[in-house]
């Protein structure tokens, strides 16, 4: 247990050292939050510029509360994806091709820790990025527009954050599997997109899949209420993430680490 | 005692064989240098004893491995380029490294000082690893290879990236180690071989071509050499050195003719009368035994 | 102007600070490290000159992980 604190404690230092824990915040605050702000004064900047005929009148009526905070966090399924992809792609990838891996796990260090602390240490980036920017999205919709219940708001965070989190196993995952970080990222953004498209046209008969809980989490922010398949998908993310930390690890080992 | 069995061991890449197959019994307490010229399959070797390779056949058997096969408590290893984290200093990486081989804090802490010290880069020790000269990153390598006192010591051509002065000063690192641990380490240069270690093990493609204490193999290729430097060597020279009754074989670089001979008085006789009749202008003529580099140049065969 | 009086600043002003703690810590992280992929300078430009995205561009893609 020691020796797995030694290894996440160098992930969370590493990420303090590059910057990780300032900019991936930010990033997801200013995605999340310019959908309210856009959004709000968006008919007003048209009314001022538009240089529309007289009497011509925009009446688009404002939208829900709901909608808008599900179109802000809907950011995050496509551009935070891109950026969770992208910067953690490397995490073992990188070290491998950089041969610092050897150096590591030429000490008695299990490889079961070595890679479930890296998992873990991007963990913690996603859900406190997700978290942080999502919460500056709630309350400038609650500003701008109208307040968003806050027990909605936590329940649509953890359905979002457990599909953010399938997507950074399946990151780990290729990034153990591939020695090529780039290709590792690509694998896993395409691998992401096709599963999201498949469950998007299919949805009736994928109910259980991950990545509906990216709808199911706008469902509850309009609706009010967590939809039926929201349980059940839930739990199979988690089996998901189980499986694909297990096969990292396995595939890991099973590579020589000096290539 | 015997540390490791290696029996029979193999390692093909893509069907192009690197190491066609090593027999040997590593003895605990010992110096023993790795020596053969490059491409020989020293650093092959050294990572499959290290556990980074696996070999494609045969074994390799720790005494003191743990029960799964373990064995990576009981070595250090440098590899031949050493790859940090470059963000971390270098008193962080040692610790984290002395941490995750099971040292506590407060142990890793006083090790890594002491290392550092030991090393000889405790001035800088704050500064981050990236910005360090490839000799300080070799010294870094070595604390952390030996920051868990392992009982083996396995380092990867640990002088040859360093100046003249930094071999030096490693090579007699390695001298005041040999008293704590087994110590296994590489090189294609003989001189480094020969002063720190007990043993030698030559390694030319992918085979040990000889093996033995320093004593054992100059006993064992015990010849008298004649060493015969002339001004300028015309071509009959070589062909009619090589054609003498008592020759056994000769060397030939550049001007310098180095004959082998089984018996040293016929031979000095009959080579000066030689060199006399055919007035061949003579600037050395050298008896010696051999050295361990016309050892080296003979198992070579070059 | 009727639009800059509709325009909440004390709801707008948190945004542009992040933004700018963004631009600045991005600076700092390019003046600190070795190399990037592609040219410096054309680094120092986007993340000066291309809006929010620039420097969230300069830690996704020019910083060089390893």
């Amino acid at each position: 247990m020691s020796q797995w604190m030694t290894l996440f404690q160098k992930e969370i230092l590493e990420m303090w050292r590059n910057f990780k824990w300032i900019w991936v915040p930010i990033t997801f605050i200013l995605l999340g939050v310019s959908e309210p702000v856009s959004s709000y004064y968006l008919p007003q900047i048209i009314k001022s510029f538009g240089g529309l005929p007289e009497g011509a009148i925009i009446d688009i009526p404002p939208p829900t509360a709901g909608a808008v905070l599900a179109s802000g966090l809907s950011q995050y399924s496509t551009l935070g994806v891109l950026i969770i992809v992208l910067s953690t792609m490397g995490v073992i990838a990188g070290e491998r091709k950089s041969g610092v891996a050897a150096m590591i796990l030429v000490k008695p260090v299990f490889y079961l820790s070595y890679v479930t602390s890296k998992w873990a240490g991007s963990l913690l980036l996603v859900w406190f990025s997700l978290f942080i920017g999502y919460l500056s999205t709630w309350y400038y919709t609650g500003q701008l527009f109208d307040w968003v219940a806050f027990s909605d708001f936590l329940q649509s965070f953890v359905l979002y954050g457990l599909w953010l989190t399938v997507v950074l196993s399946i990151t780990v995952f290729f990034s153990s599997a591939l020695l090529a970080p780039g290709m590792a990222g690509f694998i896993s953004l395409a691998l992401t997109l096709v599963v999201s498209i498949f469950s998007g046209a299919l949805s009736h008969l994928l109910e259980w899949s991950p990545a509906q809980l990216t709808s199911y989490a706008s469902g509850l922010l309009s609706a009010g209420e967590l939809p039926e398949h929201a349980m059940p998908a839930s739990i199979l993310s988690i089996l998901v993430i189980i499986l694909l930390l297990w096969l990292s690890v396995f595939l890991f080992k099973k590579k020589e680490l000096a290539a | 005692m015997s540390l490791i069995q290696i029996q029979g061991v193999k390692k093909s890449f893509q069907g192009n064989e690197v190491i066609k197959g090593l027999d040997y019994n590593l003895e605990k307490g010992k110096c023993i240098a790795l020596l053969g010229p490059n491409g020989a399959g020293k650093t092959t070797t050294l990572r499959m004893l290290s556990g980074i390779m696996k070999p494609t056949k045969g074994s390799i058997t720790f005494s003191d491995a743990k029960k799964d096969g373990d064995i990576r408590h009981l070595i250090g290893y440098l590899p031949q380029f050493p790859v940090f984290y470059d963000w971390m200093s270098g008193i962080e990486f040692l610790q984290y490294v002395g941490k995750l081989a099971g040292l506590t804090n407060k142990e890793a802490k006083e090790r890594s000082i002491e290392l550092l010290e030991l090393v000889g880069i405790s001035d800088a020790k704050n500064r981050r690893v990236g910005k360090y000269s490839g000799g300080m990153k070799q010294r870094l390598g070595i604390a952390q290879a030996i920051i868990h006192r392992p009982q083996l010591v396995m380092l990867d051509e640990p002088v040859s990236a360093l100046d003249p002065f930094g071999r030096r000063e490693v090579l007699e690192l390695l001298e005041g180690l040999k008293k704590e641990t087994t110590i296994l380490f590489s090189t294609h240069i003989l001189n480094d071989a020969e002063e720190v270690c007990d043993e030698i093990l030559f390694l030319h493609n992918g085979e040990i071509v000889e093996s033995g204490t320093m004593e054992d193999l100059r006993e064992r290729h015990q010849q008298a050499k004649i060493d015969l430097i002339f001004r300028k060597k015309t071509a009959d020279m070589e062909s009619t050195f090589k054609n003498h009754t008592l020759t056994q074989s000769i060397l030939v670089d550049g001007n310098r003719i180095s004959v082998f001979v089984t018996n040293v008085e016929q031979a000095r006789k009959g080579f000066l009368k030689l060199i006399s009749e055919n007035d061949w202008q003579l600037d050395k003529f050298e008896i010696s035994s051999m050295t361990l580099e016309d050892v080296f140049m003979k198992v070579v065969g070059k | 102007m009727e639009l800059l009086e509709g325009i909440n600043w004390g709801l707008l002003a948190p945004l542009f600070i992040i933004q700018l703690i963004l631009l600045i810590v991005s600076l700092v992280d390019l003046s600190r490290i070795e190399k990037t992929n592609g040219p410096k300078l054309l680094w120092v430009f986007i993340i000066i000159f291309v809006n929010i995205i620039g420097p969230i561009l300069y830690f996704v893609i020019g910083r060089r992980n390893d």
